[in-house]
């Protein structure tokens, strides 16, 4: 509590003292409204502070003043001379309280009352005269200022702080060229010496930027006291851990998340007393605050023992705001249901209000939080309660990340980022390359597995089945698996920007100079996936579909068992099923080719349909991948998730049926998607149209590639027949044998000037070429 | 213009850089490579505890690696622009030179890549040099908005 005191002494002088001015100048014009603002935002506050300590002398004289301050603001009172000097001398008073409190000296008089009268709209002249010989009175008790503490700009402990890094990379480097060169044992003992001093000072200056996240919490009670009784709720705060210190600039980000954590608790979690009643809970609900610190994380815990969390209503939600659709909704389990509440555009409050309906959602509390490299988890027990914790780092500048090397190079992740590492040789791991893309099974779970040497093209022809594969989380929750030929170490890294041309090639986030004195380089996770042309949408829900039921560990393949459009039970294997989509009717199309479905503006292969709908019904698709292709199967409805434990007895001819099979009892059918992509396969080429590619620029290849394929195109670098041609400015084809030419330019001027021309990372003018030629296809 | 220029060899050109960006020369070990970094930029270095760019101006200006073994330690301005330090890779560092005169417009094409680093003719102690640009070089051929600036 001292150390609070002596933060409210300081913010009070140096407020008094930037006010001195202030005061001066509304004296002269009581009617300056911005001055008037300044001197009531003092009051306020001293108010407000002298809540937590036990000051009421204080307090009843801030309160007086900010009273009549309020009643000018509002025009109810005029700014007169005799007003003005009651404010000025309330604000001397509380100066010199303020004074005694540092001094730790009693606060002699009692002249509060005669200084509260005053401010009174009838107050008499009498008591206005008084003023002047109270406060001659107390001058000469004022002890000259004990300076106990001082303020300094952040900007200057970041610099402090940023050479005293650099003396620490320093001293990594001198230590590295001792090493190396035989040294007289007296130059050793003192860079010993020096070396203990360095870190001294370093663990001196890191705590110089740590504050208490007291300084966060004291402001908590007062939030919850107000927001419990505005809504009509009791509730209990219960802070712990409020002596664990942090970053200062760590306290300023979390400061708002939390805010609207709590505030989501009070509004939303717990009930009001009449409710809580009922469930046969105690009326007054408790909401505990801790803070503790694991290893360089912080770690704060907002529990509540509120109603919890309803996952039904938040999938309902998200179906009706188009997030998911409902068959994926109706098999998310409870955790990953609570999960959506950190989507954008949902909120669970029946209407908004007040207390939360601001407009910020916990969308952005996660992305807040991710952004210093901190994580948001949630754990909600219908009717028993809900746990946020929020996990920080405790600096921004160093960050705990993981060494890994390829081709003997080294390479820093972030740790955050890291999910589980596996070694690709494992039991329960298993790698399957299919067509472009290799997946990874992990346990049960299938995740995209990129290969590093590759996204970096550094020509490390190391196979991927003896490497170690590090699983990655991505800020959407994404996972993928990234192989890399070894693992060195976990290491706390002072990460240095790097310059804006190796920023730009979009793979790196930072770099950082190992004790050897090596730059090595932060990969950007992110950028990482993206390089490696990860789809997440598709892959993230693939995943997740076929993640088993908590209690499911029967052998055997899993299956999707649905109802197909002619009403028969049909079973497909879950590994091959992509996702659930819903398209209406306008999107199927019977032509020459067959039967396709326009999905998400790519045009698919369709099966499972052999005449067109009736008009107005939605048709449910969902769509089989082999990794690289997927075609669409439209189905009625599905059914469940289950094991083919049974025989599938084949049946007679191969076709799209592979056999029958006994699933709960009745017979299904189970499909057969290796003859589907046969068939699919074996459509003449004109189906799938085709883009060249001029050269083999990598740009085109990494860049332009994934979106061509994504438009629906076969992509060839071989000269011959093409629906369309894209090049680079000068090396653009000359074209013979394309239905269209694209010359990609390096700036928008470039391209506005020039035919067939488009500015290379113009997405909507690409998406419009690739489209246009696709029509002319058809046409 | 007045000052000290540092005049270094590029690609067996004499060249002048302004002496008052230049932090100082260096004798530069095999710099750690970046993979998919642009082809001017050598890879990463470190000196006293600061991490450098290195950027090999002959890959700047387009012009062909030099042929024949590359130098073992080759030598480097290091300089600072944009608040992070570069290591610029030069043939040969020779002198420091006076400069005479201000810097004078170019009346001829140099060569595409030689054109965009350029910024103008010096007169100096040791004869007139072609006063080269660090923000050209640093940027490299990619981004043909730099000679403009």
């Amino acid at each position: 509590m001292d150390d609070l005191l002596a933060e409210f002494v300081a913010e009070s002088r140096e407020m008094l003292e930037t006010l001195g001015g202030e005061i001066v100048a509304w004296e002269a014009d009581p009617g300056d409204r911005a001055r008037l603002d300044s001197i009531f935002r003092f009051v306020h506050t001293v108010k407000g502070n002298c809540g937590f300590f036990d000051l009421p002398r204080l307090q009843a004289l801030s309160h007086a003043a900010e009273d009549a301050l309020a009643d000018v603001r509002a025009g109810r009172r005029a700014a007169d001379a005799a007003l003005v000097s009651a404010v000025l001398a309330v604000i001397d008073r509380i100066g010199d309280m303020v004074e005694a409190i540092d001094a730790g000296r009693d606060f002699p008089g009692d002249g509060d009352e005669g200084l509260i009268r005053a401010l009174e709209p009838d107050a008499e002249t009498a008591e206005e005269l008084a003023l002047p010989a109270l406060a001659e009175t107390l001058s000469h008790q004022r002890p000259a200022a004990a300076q106990r503490s001082v303020r300094l700009p952040v900007e200057l402990l970041d610099r402090v702080m940023s050479g005293v890094s650099d003396m620490v990379l320093a001293r990594n480097d001198l230590a590295r060229r001792l090493r190396e060169t035989p040294t007289d044992a007296a130059i050793e003992g003192q860079f010993e010496r020096l070396s203990a001093i360095i870190a001294e000072v370093r663990d001196a200056m890191t705590r110089t930027r740590m504050q208490r996240i007291e300084t966060l919490f004291i402001a908590l009670p007062r939030l919850v006291r107000d927001l419990s009784a505005e809504l009509g709720k009791q509730v209990l705060v219960d802070i712990e851990g409020g002596d664990v210190e942090l970053d200062r600039e760590m306290i300023e980000t979390i400061r708002d998340p939390l805010t609207h954590i709590i505030r989501n608790a009070i509004d939303h979690g717990i009930e009001t007393p009449a409710q809580r009643r009922a469930v046969g809970k105690r009326e007054i609900g408790l909401l505990t605050l801790a803070a503790r610190q694991s290893g360089n994380q912080i770690m704060i815990d907002v529990v509540d023992d509120g109603r919890g969390i309803d996952g039904q209503r938040l999938v309902d939600k998200a179906v009706a705001a188009g997030l998911i659709d409902a068959a994926e909704g109706a098999r998310m389990p409870e955790r990953e249901r609570c999960g959506l509440i950190f989507e954008a555009g949902l909120s669970t409050a029946e209407a908004v209000t007040a207390i939360s309906g601001r407009g910020v959602g916990m969308d952005v509390v996660r992305a807040n939080i991710e952004r210093v490299g901190g994580a948001v988890e949630l754990d909600s027990t219908p009717g028993q309660g809900t746990r946020l914790t929020i996990r920080v780092p405790l600096t921004l500048s160093i960050i705990p990340a993981l060494t890994v090397g390829l081709g003997g190079q080294r390479f820093a992740i972030p740790r955050s980022a890291v999910e589980e590492i596996v070694h690709a040789g494992e039991d329960g791991i298993e790698l399957s390359r299919l067509a472009t893309v290799t997946l990874a099974r992990i346990r049960d779970r299938r995740l995209p597995c990129l290969a590093l040497g590759e996204v970096l093209c550094s020509g490390s022809a190391a196979d991927i089945a003896a490497s170690r594969l590090i699983v990655l989380r991505l800020a959407g929750g994404n996972l993928f698996a990234l192989a890399v030929d070894e693992l060195h170490d976990h290491e706390e890294l002072v990460v240095k920007p790097i310059a804006p041309a190796v920023m730009a090639i979009g793979l790196y986030a930072g770099t950082t100079l190992t004790d050897d004195g090596n730059p090595i380089l932060l990969l950007d996770v992110a950028g990482i996936a993206r390089a490696g042309g990860l789809s997440f949408d598709a892959q993230e829900r693939a995943s997740r579909l076929a993640e088993p039921g908590a209690d499911t560990v029967l052998p055997g393949d899993k299956v999707l068992l649905f109802v197909g459009l002619d009403g028969r039970r049909r079973a497909v294997r879950m590994a091959a099923v992509g996702r659930i989509d819903e398209v209406g009717p306008g999107a199927l199309q019977f032509g020459a080719g067959g039967p396709q479905a326009v999905v998400d503006d790519r045009l698919l292969s369709l099966a499972g349909v052999e005449s067109p709908p009736g008009v107005s019904d939605i048709v449910r698709l969902f769509r089989l991948t082999d990794g690289a292709r997927e075609i669409a199967y439209a189905l009625r409805e599905v059914i469940d998730i289950r094991t083919l434990d049974g025989e599938v007895l084949p049946a007679a001819a191969p076709g799209e049926i592979e056999g029958v099979t006994l699933i709960d009892g009745e017979p299904a059918e189970v499909i057969d998607a290796h003859w589907l992509f046969a068939r699919i396969a074996s459509e003449p080429a004109a189906r799938q149209p085709v883009c060249r590619l001029a050269t083999d620029d990598p740009w085109l290849h990494t860049f332009l590639r994934p979106l061509a394929e994504a438009a629906g195109y076969r992509v060839v670098t071989e000269p011959g027949e093409a629906d369309i041609a894209i090049g680079m400015e000068d090396d653009a084809p000359a074209e013979t044998g394309a239905g269209a030419v694209i010359r990609l330019r390096t700036t928008r001027e470039e391209a506005a000037g020039a035919p067939d021309s488009v500015y290379r990372y113009d997405r909507e003018g690409l998406a419009a070429a690739f489209a246009a030629a696709r029509r002319r296809i058809a046409s | 213009m007045t000052g000290l220029l540092l005049v270094v060899a590029i690609a067996g050109r004499r060249v002048a850089l302004p002496a008052s960006e230049v932090h100082s020369v260096i004798e530069l070990d095999a710099p750690s490579p970046i993979p998919r970094a642009p082809a001017h930029v050598a890879g990463l270095s470190a000196l006293r505890s600061r991490v450098l760019t290195v950027v090999d101006c002959r890959a700047s200006l387009e012009l062909a690696p030099e042929p024949g073994a590359p130098a073992v330690r080759p030598k480097a301005a290091v300089v600072e622009f944009e608040g992070h330090l570069y290591a610029l890779l030069v043939d040969a560092v020779e002198d420091v030179a006076e400069a005479r005169s201000d810097c004078l417009p170019l009346r001829t094409a140099l060569g595409r890549g030689w054109d965009r680093v350029a910024l103008g003719m010096v007169e100096s102690d040791a004869g007139p040099l072609l006063l080269v640009g660090v923000a050209g070089l640093i940027a490299g051929p990619g981004d043909p908005c730099i000679k403009a600036a």
